[in-house]
């Protein structure tokens, strides 16, 4: 049986103007199953939002299959949605019609839009601020604004790139929490990027390790750790062994300039 | 909402950029009216500050005033219409795309930075001293800002929210009405602040060469009969409509583009 998301040698090259070209996925091969929780850790710049950008269908490899449930993905779909690591909000909407992008998109009726975008914001922490713009939040607020956004259409796949980067300690371990109850409730397929493998280990199924770029699918882990998970598994015995090995693999991808 | 109630701040102090706006205009007509207590006055050379909005005041009242800008308002109306469509228009394509942009970029420069009222006289040989005339000077002075705003508003626009558009579905209609056009609407009203500059020096221009009525010629007349208060009752005019239409705009932009104020 083939794997819900299936990528095998995909190969993205970015052929700027004027500029040297940049490998930035070279034989990339993944498999991720229904329903998984898969982080990805890699040193910057080998290639991991390429991959997202890539099932999200925003980017096209230059060789390679990539498949979603059986089916080939040829562009965006509804079935998926990106958390940005860049968060992308429309500077002239508000909070509130920021999170509702999505279902104004897909047509759905205001009040629902409403119920929708309320229960996000307040999930998000972001109550009071509906009216604020973009210019008016923190890195960290815009952030959370971008996850609702994301969750708002209730994607299959939930596509995340180092989601939680700009928040506080305390708000990410709260958005973690969250975000592992939504996972467990609807049953979605999540790909996580990240740099902190505390963070991978203790949310994934798996955690893969690219190799610098251009990136390479270096080594899988599978985290065993039962669920549900809770904040005391960071200091058992078990997690930081863990947590070495990872950091082991990577290291060498980091320091091998 | 949980604001903080705001401090208590003096009246002085809340509305300070108004006072002392309001402050050095005052001053500088007073200074104006009080030149003439130390220099002898001559009525063919200059005008006083009392004398001008008695002209002013006579003027409007006598309906000769709102005849004249009437006159000018309609190759205005025209001409500055004309300029929002091609403008926009030749912006977008300009901004969107890059090889239009590059090839027209120096020539619009050129256009845009040199004094094309020196082609009113040259205008008014081939359109004549009537509204169409009047229009085309209007339109090629006011033309260029909404052209090259139009232009950098669209360059401006970041393609990760296009991306953000087209992921979660959008249809390229979605892209221009809800990234293109929010986006470069408010490049475009910018223009138009610049633009409502140059369309009335235009239409002054225009008037000033050859002209039966309008506010310019106006101007011209009663420069040449020695009437100073009445021209420059008649600049006085000008200058109010400028002033409200300028700041208008910037009003209006501050009203519908709220998101704007923190950039
Ligand atoms: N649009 C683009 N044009 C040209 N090069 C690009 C473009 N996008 C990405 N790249 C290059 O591709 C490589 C991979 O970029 P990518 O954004 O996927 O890295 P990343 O793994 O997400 O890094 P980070 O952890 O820093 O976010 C980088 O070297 C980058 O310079
Ligand atoms: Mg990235």
């Amino acid at each position: 049986m083939s794997a819900y998301i299936q990528g095998r040698n995909v190969n993205l090259t970015f052929r700027p103007p004027n500029r040297r070209p940049v490998r930035a996925l070279q034989n990339f091969d993944i498999d991720v199953n229904e329903g998984e929780f898969l982080s990805i850790v890699g040193p910057s710049g080998c290639g991991k939002s390429t991959f997202l950008n890539v099932l999200l269908g925003l980017a096209k490899p230059d060789s390679g299959d990539i498949m979603l449930g059986g089916k080939r993905i040829e562009g965006p779909g509804t079935d998926r949605a990106m958390v940005f690591q860049e968060f992308g909000l429309l500077p002239w909407r508000t909070v509130q019609s920021n999170v509702e992008l999505g279902l104004e998109l897909k047509g759905v009726a205001t009040e629902t839009r409403r119920e929708v975008s309320q229960r996000l914001i307040e999930m998000v922490g972001l109550v009071g601020f509906e009216t604020h713009y973009p210019h008016e939040l923190s890195g960290g607020m815009k952030q959370r604004v971008g996850l609702a956004r994301a969750l708002a259409t209730d994607p299959d796949v939930l596509l995340m790139d180092e989601p939680f980067a700009a928040l506080d300690a305390q708000t990410r371990d709260l958005m973690q929490v969250e975000l592992l109850r939504i996972w467990q409730e609807a049953k979605k397929t999540v790909l996580f990027v990240t740099h902190q493998i505390d963070e991978a280990i203790y949310l994934s199924d798996r955690v893969m390790v690219m190799t610098k770029r251009p990136g390479q699918a270096k080594k899988i882990f599978a985290i065993d750790l039962p669920r549900p998970r809770d904040y005391e598994m960071r200091v058992t015995r078990e997690f930081n062994d863990l947590k070495l090995e990872i950091w082991n693999e990577l290291k060498d991808e980091i320091t091998s300039r | 909402m949980t604001d903080d109630a705001a401090p208590h701040i003096s009246f002085a102090t809340r509305h300070r950029k108004v006072l002392l706006g309001g402050f050095s205009v005052a001053i500088f007509f007073i200074a104006w009216q009080a030149t003439f207590l130390f220099v002898p006055f001559n009525p063919l050379f200059i005008s006083k500050p009392n004398l001008i909005l008695d002209s002013f005041v006579e003027m409007l009242f006598s309906g000769d005033l709102l005849h004249d800008l009437a006159v000018s308002g309609v190759p205005f109306l025209y001409g500055f219409t004309a300029a929002v469509v091609v403008g926009v228009s030749v912006g977008v394509v300009m901004g969107w795309r890059v090889r239009v942009g590059y090839a027209l970029d120096p020539l619009m420069t050129v256009f845009y930075a040199s004094p094309l009222v020196a082609l009113a006289p040259l205008v008014i040989v081939f359109f004549g001293v009537g509204v169409s005339g009047k229009a085309i000077i209007i339109f090629l002075l006011s033309v260029f800002p909404f052209i090259f705003n139009t232009a950098a508003g669209v360059r401006a626009i970041d393609r990760l929210l296009i991306n953000v558009v087209r992921s979660m579905g959008g249809t390229e209609k979605d892209l221009y009405l809800k990234v293109i056009v929010p986006g470069v609407l408010p490049y475009i009203v910018a223009g138009a602040r610049i633009a409502v500059g140059r369309g009335l020096i235009g239409i002054l221009v225009g008037e000033f060469f050859a002209a039966s009525e309008g506010i310019g010629y106006a101007i011209a007349r009663f420069g040449d009969l020695f009437a100073l208060d009445k021209m420059f009752a008649c600049i006085l005019a000008i200058m109010i409509i400028a002033v409200v239409l300028t700041e208008g705009i910037r009003w209006a932009e501050r009203a519908a583009f709220p998101w704007r104020i923190g950039q």
